[in-house]
């Protein structure tokens, strides 16, 4: 019994830190009783095997089609635009993995931008507007994450109004016209000037990728995350501080959607309300169930849906690259979602 | 009404659920105009017994008979069509719906293409009026109390004239009025030449509202009389048997060490009321009540998972009993929750991640990360400790069988060495030798220093390691008994309470 006392005095400072850190939480309790993974190693090899052909296939066709999409200035584009999904992708996974969904997500980007931008228009300066974009993300994920831990709202509906208010507020501050005249300053930093050759803002999506894994991971937070996505209620006796971590999980969320605020205005060089339109929301979703994320909670990495990002990404662009129209792009993104996630529901059905 | 009175018998009646006998030879009888108690403890068999005359579930052998002719009852339908109407514990009612929706909703009264609202509420009027009850058929399910959409239940009942009427738990979520309105209700069927058969866990109803009480016992009916023949002491008797069981597996502790748990006045609306005890260092405490007393309750409301309205918890740290908040004690203590599938553990994880899951935060290495060498270690030592037969650490919990997922429960909090136990049917679904696994764990922990509070159905598992015992009836601890009381004390015990006249 000694043997497996634990060193109480020793990690006491860093539970307090910890416990400061990380935020108070709910109980989904109606969620289901977990689920036994016998199968879900066969569906899994399906969607790996899937993941792969997918990709390999469109490589092919992108080679004999548009061999132009392996120019060096195209791969770094497409790394840019994996980087800005990738973070979205991340914070998306973080709240799917707790059982829940953010679909404010790309509106919440949206309407820091705006507000960032048209700080800096009015001759702010470049870092309090990060600063800026950064907190009305947080801000966002906050109301979001009190709204579904504590006061027990539907995670869809929620952040749906959310991204309704958000957008309708976006579109209202900048009469859908977009904010240019943003200092130069800013838009070096992130997006001109390359570090050994590569943009700032594919540094930041790889480290931002990496933090995240190991948040998810190797943390106690990130445990408790897949605890209460996969069975609320035995993380609750368990002990697991369930609606902190809830909320935590769209404070996350909030968190990526600002950073992402931040890259995507100076990538652009403008902010506009339409940055956040809905194909984004699609594409963001697209890249986790792609990528591996179970909507029903519980699994999923974050490599596993920065891969997805990468994925879809490269979809988008091929179907750009060869000619296809943006209407045809949408159908076919709407399809690959809806096969990946009917291997998914045969798999979660297999479980019960 | 007499002459043509309704009669039932079910003779050798035996079923059986994949290759496990639940039902032995049983049999019971019943007149019109009576009320039968069905009674029974958990598993004894008497949902099952119900169900087959309910026409749910299929005999694997017997004969049903009604006044005296053999009818075959193959579902639900054929059921009602013969006149047994079926009262469930848990109403499955169409909450959006008006009460007259919820009436006729498997029958509704068209004229044309259209439902005729008018005849269909009128008609719902009749059949509640029938029972008393002034709701409105216009009113919704949702807006109505638990008592109320009772009624309306028994109403639906009642559309097809039943001679039979089966009532499964019907007053374990009403209030005192509203079981005394429903007392009512079945006392008027009674006189309408209706034969009511009543399962409960209250030993007080059945003496005020049924004339024959059946006893059921490990899927056979061991005893049939007239109420008056018996009392409670006498129906707890039989449904608990006194199977000579095993012997202690420690003998009851003279001198436990001092107090580590103390609660005053805990109190919740409706489902606690006023519990006052003490639990001291190396003792092991039985709570021990039928279903529905409030034993899990009170567990769960000591360690926050259910609110509580009023009370105090002292709990014993460095400087003395303080005061401390029932979340708070959820830190200190290991908790065994009933349900072990849906709440003990998670069965997705893999044995090293459940084990894991409560400790994480002494886990952390440097930097804040969960060192993946400690939890390991952990894991491993869990196994070892607790004799966990497994191919691995990485096994998912899911695919252990029940024994070995009940150890991984207890090995979740044993790492932390907590001086409190609350266990709540810790060893429910185990085979024999698993339970003795598990009872004897139990019995290191308290010769360790710990404490135990011990919630179990079966009488004898308590008597083989209780040192005290907590008796529960409705919410309140009504008495305390040594740990030498014998089997016919603690059922006499959770008998003599039987007046249940208190009010919330």
């Amino acid at each position: 019994m000694r043997e497996l006392s634990i060193k109480r005095g020793q990690t006491g400072k860093f539970r307090s830190r910890l416990r400061r850190k990380i935020a108070r939480s709910s109980d989904s309790s109606n969620s289901t009783t977990g689920r036994v993974p016998k199968v879900l190693t066969a569906s899994r090899l399906v969607q790996q095997g899937l993941r792969t052909v997918l990709l390999v296939g469109m490589l092919v066709l992108i080679d004999i089609y548009a061999p132009r999409f392996f120019r060096y200035q195209n791969l770094v584009n497409i790394l840019l635009q994996v980087s800005l999904l990738g973070l979205m992708t991340i914070g998306m996974t973080v709240v799917m993995i707790a059982g829940g969904i953010d679909l404010s997500l790309p509106a919440n980007m949206a309407i820091g931008a705006v507000l960032g931008a048209m700080y800096m228009k009015s001759g702010g300066n470049w870092i309090v507007s990060c600063f800026i974009m950064v907190a009305v993300g947080v801000l966002v994920g906050l109301v979001n994450g009190i709204a579904v831990s504590r006061l027990k709202m539907i995670p869809f509906v929620v952040t749906l109004a959310m991204m309704t208010i958000l957008s309708g507020s976006a579109v209202w501050l900048t009469n859908s016209l977009s904010i240019s005249q943003i200092p130069n300053s800013f838009l070096s930093l992130f997006d001109a000037s390359p570090i050994f050759g590569i943009p700032m803002t594919i540094w930041l999506g790889a480290a931002v990728t990496g933090a995240a894994t190991v948040l998810m991971r190797s943390t106690v937070f990130g445990r408790w995350v897949y605890a209460v996505g996969l069975n609320a209620r035995a993380a609750r006796v368990a002990g697991v501080p369930v609606e902190r971590v809830v909320l935590m999980s769209y404070v996350i969320s909030g968190l990526m959607a600002g950073l992402t605020s931040i890259l995507l205005t100076a990538r652009l060089g403008s902010a506009s309300a339409n940055m956040g339109n809905d194909g984004v929301v699609l594409d963001i979703v697209s890249a986790c169930v792609v990528g591996g994320v179970s909507i029903y909670g519980g699994s999923g990495r974050v490599l596993g849906a920065v891969f997805g990002a990468v994925l879809i990404t490269v979809l988008s662009n091929a179907m750009n690259l060869i000619g296809v129209s943006y209407y045809l792009s949408l159908i076919i993104k709407g399809a690959v979602i809806i096969a990946f996630i009917a291997i998914e529901g045969r798999k979660g059905r297999a479980d019960e | 009404m007499n002459s043509s009175r309704t009669v039932l018998r079910m003779e050798g009646i035996s079923k059986a659920f994949a290759g496990v006998a639940v039902l032995r030879d049983a049999s019971l009888e019943a007149w019109g105009g009576e009320a039968l108690a069905l009674m029974g403890a958990n598993g004894a068999g008497k949902s099952t017994l119900m169900n087959i005359l309910g026409g749910n579930v299929a005999s694997d052998h017997g004969r049903i008979s009604i006044d005296g002719s053999n009818v075959a009852i193959r579902s639900a339908r054929e059921a009602a069509l013969k006149g047994i109407a079926f009262v469930h514990q848990e109403l499955a009612m169409l909450p959006t719906l008006t009460v007259a929706d919820n009436i006729f909703i498997d029958n509704l009264p068209v004229s044309g293409p259209f439902i005729s609202t008018a005849d269909m509420r009128r008609r719902s009027q009749a059949l509640l009026g029938r029972l008393g009850s002034t709701v409105s058929p216009e009113s919704r399910i949702e807006e109505l109390s638990i008592g109320d959409r009772q009624l309306v239940e028994i109403a639906r009942a009642l559309r097809h004239q039943p001679r039979i009427i089966i009532f499964d738990e019907p007053t374990s979520s009403l209030t005192e009025p509203e079981r005394r309105r429903l007392f009512k209700v079945i006392r008027g069927l009674k006189a309408e030449g209706v034969l009511i058969i009543y399962i409960t866990h209250f030993l007080d109803e059945i003496f005020s509202i049924c004339e024959r009480v059946t006893v059921m016992r490990n899927g056979e009916t061991v005893w049939s009389s007239p109420m008056a023949t018996v009392d409670a002491a006498k129906v707890v008797h039989l449904m608990l048997g006194v199977s000579a069981g095993e012997g202690r597996i420690r003998e009851p502790t003279a001198s436990p060490g001092g107090s580590l748990l103390q609660v005053r006045g805990l109190r919740r609306s409706g489902v606690l009321k006023d519990i006052t005890f003490e639990i001291r260092a190396g003792e092991i405490v039985g709570l021990w009540g039928l279903l529905g007393s409030g034993r899990t309750e009170l567990m769960r409301a000591l360690v926050g998972l259910d609110p509580i309205d009023d009370g105090t918890i002292w709990w014993k740290g460095k400087s003395g009993l303080s005061n401390i908040a029932p979340r708070q004690l959820h830190r200190e203590v290991g908790f065994v929750t009933e349900d072990r599938r849906g709440e003990g553990v998670h069965l997705a994880l893999s044995i090293r991640e459940n084990l894991a899951l409560p400790n994480l935060k002494s886990l952390l290495s440097n930097f804040l990360l969960i060192d993946a060498g400690r939890e390991r270690e952990l894991a491993h030592a869990m196994i070892g400790r607790l004799n966990i037969k497994a191919s691995g650490q990485d096994q998912a919990v899911g695919t252990l069988s029940g024994g070995n997922q009940q150890k991984i429960v207890f090995g979740r909090w044993l790492a932390a060495n907590p001086r409190l136990f609350l266990l709540d049917e810790p060893t429910r679904g185990l085979d024999v030798s698993a339970k003795s696994e598990i009872m004897r764990l139990m019995v290191d922990l308290a010769n360790q220093g710990c404490g135990v509070l011990l919630v179990s159905s079966e009488l004898e598992e308590l008597m083989r390691v209780c040192d005290r015992y907590l008796v529960m009836n409705r919410g309140s601890l009504i008495s305390e008994l040594p740990g030498s009381a014998t089997a016919h004390e603690l059922m006499a015990a959770i008998a003599e309470s039987g007046n249940g006249n208190g009010s919330w």
